[in-house]
């Protein structure tokens, strides 16, 4: 068998030598951290975010969560098991596409000593990258919401509600609106919108929700006015959208032109983040959706949320907001590990189980990975916009502000 | 069961209207110029940036900035032909498919990087509103820009048919040879067909701007139907390719409320490949007005 690299493997006799003058070596070093005179080696920490391409308008954002997230750790000090080691963020622009994914995870990986990842925002890319990073053995954790990425993974992590979750929540919120909701299903007819208007369908009769409508639409028409014909004729009183951004501002600008009074529903994703708010204007108000995240939910998630508001001008969305979650449990398991070898980071990760901090930023406040590196404790939010902002409405232990039906 | 009829109508044609102004821009370079333009749609995206900045920078309606945005490309159609099309006329036809399809891709790419793939709306006080009648509504924002595309889709019409320039044109869409032999410069009828080619374009960007989110990829959009359009009324007829986009916004209006709303562009497609089977040179005939 050929070592990949040039050098020789050392005998048994040596390695065992080296083993014992590093243990020696390690323990002299680590009782006096002061005395090394220099700062200890930073961690790199991998981050997979589209900055280009369709995705780009939320990756920025990811990116800019990121940064703040590193330095808020840094600035409490760092990992102390390491010294007080810095952590340091490694960027990759994945490009919205799954070919380039999988080619920038593995360049990054294999250029970098990573201790672990953390992307890529949408579940298609999430998917790719959680591949190479299973075959390369460094964790990766992510706020994307594929039921996916929790089967056959081991170093995949995911601290927010699934997706089956989402369509759970959505459909009990219905029934905040109406004793008998009738739900019309709108959904654009790829991947994402079949796979998640299909857990809402299956769900629905368990949570005692007639669906009367249930219709595919091809993403990117010219025109939602026919769309809308159709839910206004089959009587429904709520509207389950499952859509892209572009889509989703006609359908909600059209419902109000023909005069539909009904509650919308938009789901995640494109529909909870403050471009919505900027193309759709007064119209998002009383809109409702799910996210795995938001700002109001806990005092500290306000005080980043405040922080990040000062540089970008705008509130932190659901997927920024929890990956500067993320890193403070990247930052929790490193602390655990003292060591910045990803396995080890990984098992740390295994045994995470925190309730308060910044790495508890999530609903419900809890966070503890069982089966498959979900989150035990893992909800999804029920939110509104209100006065131009989000507000969590549901559940009832989540809720900053009551749900205005209109 | 008729009310439902009715609004898929009304909605199918107020989309067929700007469908309208994109395939005749398409049709027109064809029947003068006889290349096919490819790059029509990112000159409706151009059209709806110029419009979206007007807006938002200087606060001036979508459906004024019209007046702007239609000498503006005027002017880039003239250009394109005199620096780019005229070199490669009277080459074989690849030459010209590659060069229009070139011209797509390098305006499409550089918005994306100038502009970024961001959604854009321009919010005016007509955007969400509706005329609500007998139990129908008619949304302002529609109803404009398919009175203004029907407006300049006559002005056109009467361009071609009484003027001597307009006459010049369909001259030289009918025989080129003769109408050179007949004193046509053909450079400058060129010239002025794109010109009015992307004008048209250009108004189409202006008019949809109150209701559709402009973003670098929007002109592919519009151009797949209007190339529907143009081949269903057949290549270089204008009046056919305005009948084709108001049939084809019915079409597929009606599609997506009876046979599902995945169904707009199959049942689209199935009508052009039936004209094409029945008449194979489009609805018209074969005959260039």
């Amino acid at each position: 068998m050929k070592k990949p690299e040039g050098r020789p493997a050392p005998s048994p006799r040596r390695r065992d030598l080296l083993k014992a003058a590093g243990g020696v070596l390690a323990t002299a070093a680590f009782g006096a951290v002061p005395l090394r005179g220099y700062a200890a080696d930073p961690v790199n920490i991998g981050a997979l975010y589209p900055v280009t391409g369709s995705m780009a308008q939320i990756g920025v954002g990811c990116v800019a969560a990121a940064k703040l997230a590193v330095e808020m750790v840094n600035e409490a000090g760092g990992i102390k098991s390491l010294g007080g080691a810095k952590l340091n963020l490694v960027l990759s622009d994945v490009q919205s596409d799954t070919t380039v994914t999988r080619t920038e995870t593995d360049r990054l990986i294999t250029s970098n000593k990573l201790s672990a990842i953390h992307g890529c925002f949408a579940s298609a890319l999430t998917l790719i990258a959680s591949e190479v990073c299973e075959r390369a053995k460094v964790p990766i954790i992510t706020g994307s919401s594929s039921d996916q990425l929790n089967k056959g993974r081991s170093f995949t992590f995911t601290p927010f509600a699934r997706a089956s979750q989402f369509a759970q929540a959505q459909l009990q919120m219905s029934k905040l609106i109406s004793e008998k909701p009738k739900v019309a299903v709108i959904f654009e007819n790829t991947a994402f919108g079949t796979a998640t208007s299909n857990g809402l369908k299956e769900q629905a009769p368990g949570e005692g929700v007639e669906i009367v409508m249930f219709e595919p639409y091809s993403a990117g028409f010219t025109d939602a006015s026919p769309l809308i014909n159709k839910v206004k004729a089959s009587g429904a009183n709520a509207l389950f959208s499952v859509s892209y951004l572009n889509d989703l501002i006609l359908i909600v600008r059209t419902v109000k032109q023909v005069g539909l009074n009904i509650a919308i529903n938009g789901g995640s994703g494109g529909f909870v983040i403050p471009d919505f708010y900027k193309n759709v204007g007064k119209l998002a108000e009383g809109l409702q959706g799910v996210a795995h995240w938001n700002h109001d939910m806990s005092d500290e998630a306000q005080k980043v949320n405040a922080e990040y508001k000062k540089r970008t001008g705008e509130f932190l969305f659901e997927y920024a907001g929890g990956l500067v979650a993320q890193t403070f449990m990247l930052a929790d398991a490193l602390e655990r590990a003292a060591s910045t070898d990803p396995v080890k980071v990984r098992d740390a990760l295994l045994k995470l189980d925190i309730a308060s901090g910044y790495a508890a930023m999530a609903p419900g406040g809890k966070v503890k990975f069982g089966e498959g590196g979900k989150n035990v404790y893992g909800r999804p939010i029920g939110v509104q916009w209100q006065n131009g902002d989000l507000a969590s409405v549901f559940p009832k232990e989540d809720a900053r502000a009551a749900l205005i039906k209109s | 069961m008729l009310e439902t009829i009715a609004q898929a109508v009304i909605n199918g044609l107020l989309i067929g209207g700007i469908y309208a102004l994109v395939s005749i821009g398409v049709t027109l370079i064809f029947g003068v110029v006889k290349i096919v333009n490819f790059a029509q749609g990112e000159f409706v995206m151009i059209g709806m940036y110029i419009s979206f900045f007007l807006a938002t920078q200087l606060g001036v309606d979508p459906i004024v900035s019209l007046l702007v945005t239609m000498p503006v490309l005027f002017c880039v159609g003239m250009l394109v032909q005199h620096f780019l099309i005229r070199r490669v006329l009277g080459l074989n036809d690849l030459p010209q498919i590659f060069l229009t399809f070139a011209l797509s891709l390098l305006v499409l790419n550089l918005a994306l990087m100038l502009l970024t793939a961001n959604y854009r709306t321009v919010h005016t006080w007509y955007s969400d509103e509706a005329l609500h009648f007998a139990g129908l509504y008619v949304p302002v924002a529609k109803l404009a820009a398919f009175v203004l595309a029907m407006v300049l889709s006559a002005l056109l019409w009467v361009f071609l048919h009484t003027t001597d320039l307009g006459k010049a044109m369909r001259a030289a869409s009918q025989n080129r040879d003769v109408a050179q032999l007949m004193g046509i410069n053909p450079n400058r009828v060129f010239a002025v067909a794109l010109g009015i080619a992307l004008a048209l374009a250009g108004a189409a960007g202006s008019l949809l701007m109150p209701f559709y989110p402009a973003y670098p990829m929007v002109g592919q959009v519009f151009v797949l139907m209007a190339f529907v359009a143009v081949v269903l009324g057949t290549l270089g007829n204008v009046v056919g390719a305005l009948v084709a986009s108001l049939l084809m916004g019915v079409a597929e209006s009606l599609g997506i409320q009876f046979v599902g709303a995945d169904s707009g562009l199959i049942v689209v497609f199935a009508m052009l490949l039936l004209t094409l089977a029945v008449r194979p040179s489009g609805l018209a005939g074969g005959r260039r007005r």
